[in-house]
């Protein structure tokens, strides 16, 4: 989607650019089903068995894909199917925007998408759509539950995502990542405003519901939303959220740890190994923190997060305006 | 992509809220009929913007306050939707029957 | 390639639209909404109003859930099991559907607008902001006291407690005893208020939380 005019002769980068995605978001959930499991092991003082760890999540994969699928009854078979393609095409679109390196989109492809933060912001926010339609297609009550503790926990983390996104933006004087990644190769966004980055951790961890935030997979919904599935399915519900995931730490490394900017390797890798570190602290707080309450979580969010966003915002807009902004353009 | 052409787009957008604001006795689905017409007025004011107007700010701003109206309405349209359940009990037009007749 | 999106969203956004009306599954109904709404959104990016069409699917994805947690709360048969129609006055709101939709067909294709394309699309989104900020900077703040007005409102006419006590209970003074005593105990004590209360102690925490996430929109 470029601007009015568009731009003749591209219709086959969209299609190498839709592929791209993918490859990278499959990259992705590997390492973080790795991730995870290596973390986990550290914190719990396990030996760390690492050819056995690089083959479980792919045992995993194929155990469940060879596993009976297990329906329910009368379920809402067109929304069950639906929701999980919805989550991972969000996911998918989300990361389509992150830059790569100093070309406009992951493959430049969406040509200088001018307003990339808010593209990205929309998409994040469809997947309340996503999980509330998982938990209600499944015609029956726990993931219902899930599905319902999800749009309580969306509606709280919204706000804080979209004003810290706002933050990060106002340095550049434009919505376009690319512009963002290049406003901080002086400084970057972690450093001059250090609200910035905690928020959105804690916004991303509730968007992708992890960890601390697993409010509609919570164990203690027995699985949630995923209650219910079984199989093929199960599959490709965890894939998508652990894409959703990727998708948010890749933003977080755009926004905040300058991208694809570093001295001697070149600028994708760069990013990959930012998104990396925001993954393993992502993961890491997961398997440190227990899942806080969903009342205390919503209340926190509201009376204390976003009031935080907010003079985030305000801070940011003082600084930009202090140092006269870098960047340009609209 | 004429203005001819997006006109005829938001005209069924809007006459379907219509009938569906008339025609619904559940108050959420009357309410989504407006939310339909409100539809159809974005896209017209957004037409009107960029292909009439020659992108002048002034009709972008229109369908901000459009949208404005539509969150403000859906939000106050719920409450009132909750109080009028929790003192008479109704949930479809129908049952709201005191000053008739 | 710009007109395919373009006739598919149109399409899309028509079809939609009328399957709101149709669908026996009332959350469906809501999920076809925001369809027709993502299908808007499109055509606004296309048309250049890029920060338009993505706030209003931001928007609208937040909106439709809370329609479809309402349907639920509010509609008899919100999974569509057992299909039923609720309509009233239906011929009447057809013609009245139908003369909408000629009226505003008609205006558009006989009218005679004036051909001007957006001449800058890249700064749309800076003019916007330079609009809201600048010359219009009193629609703006009007803007953000009504939607403060709106949030205090609703959280007012929602919130599940009344002056006197819940708010089915307490939006209205304590009644008189029988021999026009006084009541002893405050509205909301009794035992048999106590038990209705608790009865409807889950609806109204569901409804004043559907009521406060209403109000916290935007």
């Amino acid at each position: 989607m470029g601007s009015v005019t568009g731009s003749p002769g591209s219709s086959i980068a969209p299609i190498a650019a839709a592929v791209t995605v993918l490859l990278l978001l499959g990259i992705g959930i590997y390492a973080v089903a790795v991730l995870d499991r290596l973390v986990g092991r550290a914190v719990a003082r396990e030996p760390l068995r690492l050819r056995a760890v690089l083959i479980a999540p792919v045992r995993e994969a194929a155990l469940l894909l060879m596993q009976q699928r297990i329906s329910t009854e009368r379920p809402d078979a067109q929304l069950w199917a639906f929701a999980p393609a919805l989550l991972g095409a969000l996911a998918a679109a989300g990361l389509a925007v992150v830059p790569a390196s100093g070309g406009s989109g992951m493959t430049g492809s969406i040509p200088g998408m001018s307003a990339g933060i808010v593209y990205f912001g929309a998409a994040m926010a469809i997947v309340m759509v996503a999980v509330f339609l998982q938990g209600w297609a499944a015609n029956s009550v726990l993931p219902l539950i899930g599905g319902y503790r999800f749009v309580a926990q969306a509606l709280s983390y919204e706000m804080p995502l979209a004003l810290v996104l706002i933050a990060a933006a106002l340095p550049a004087q434009s919505l376009s990542v690319v512009e963002i990644v290049r406003s901080q190769h002086a400084v970057w966004n972690v450093v001059r405003q250090p609200l910035g980055l905690p928020l959105y951790l804690i916004a991303a961890s509730g968007l992708a519901f992890w960890g601390p935030l697993n409010f509609p997979d919570g164990a203690d919904l027995v699985g949630g939303t995923a209650a219910e599935l079984s199989g093929a399915p199960l599959l490709f519900w965890k894939a998508a959220r652990t894409a959703v995931l990727v998708a948010a730490a890749a933003m977080g490394a755009a926004a905040f740890l300058d991208g694809w900017w570093g001295p001697f390797i070149p600028g994708p890798l760069w990013m990959a190994l930012k998104t990396l570190a925001l993954l393993v602290i992502i993961i890491l707080a997961g398997h440190l923190l227990d899942r806080v309450r969903l009342e205390r979580f919503v209340v926190v969010s509201w009376v204390v997060l976003i009031p935080v966003a907010l003079v985030d915002v305000f801070l940011s807009g003082l600084v930009a305006l202090w140092t006269g902004g870098q960047g340009g353009g609209p | 992509m004429s203005t001819q052409v997006l006109l005829v787009l938001a005209a069924p957008l809007f006459g379907i809220g219509v009938y569906g604001a008339l025609s619904q006795q559940s108050f959420v689905m009357i309410m989504m009929g407006l939310e339909l017409m409100l539809n159809g007025a974005i896209l017209a004011a957004a037409t009107f913007w960029s292909l009439s107007a020659g992108g002048t700010p002034k009709g972008q701003l229109l369908a901000v306050v459009v949208m404005a109206v539509m969150a403000v309405e859906a939000a106050m349209g719920f409450a009132l939707v909750v109080n009028v359940y929790r003192i008479r009990k109704a949930d479809i037009t129908e049952k709201l029957k005191a000053l008739r007749g | 390639m710009r007109e395919i999106v373009f006739w598919a969203m149109a399409i899309a956004a028509v079809v939609t639209a009328w399957r709101v009306f149709r669908a026996d599954s009332m959350v469906r109904a809501a999920y076809w909404l925001m369809a027709s709404f993502v299908a808007v959104g499109v055509i606004l990016v296309l048309l250049g109003a890029e920060f338009l069409g993505l706030v209003l699917l931001l928007m609208m994805a937040g909106e439709m859930t809370i329609m479809a947690v309402f349907m639920v709360m509010f509609m008899m048969n919100p999974a569509g099991l057992n299909p039923m129609t609720m309509v009233h006055q239906h011929r009447t709101s057809i013609v009245a559907g139908v003369v909408a939709f000629a009226g505003l067909a008609g205006v558009g294709i006989l009218g005679r607008f004036p051909d001007a394309r957006v001449s800058e699309p890249d700064r749309a989104t800076a003019q916007l902001g330079g609009e809201l900020l600048g010359d219009s900077m009193l629609v703006f703040e009007t803007a953000g006291v009504a939607l403060l007005a709106t949030m205090i409102g609703a959280l007012a006419i929602a919130s599940s407690k009344g002056r006197y006590g819940g708010a089915d209970e307490g939006s209205a003074p304590p009644e008189l005893g029988r021999a026009g005593e006084p009541p002893t105990t405050k509205a909301g004590e009794r035992d048999t208020g106590e038990q209705r209360a608790g009865q409807h102690e889950a609806e109204d925490e569901h409804a004043g939380h559907g009521g406060t996430m209403s109000g916290m929109e935007m």
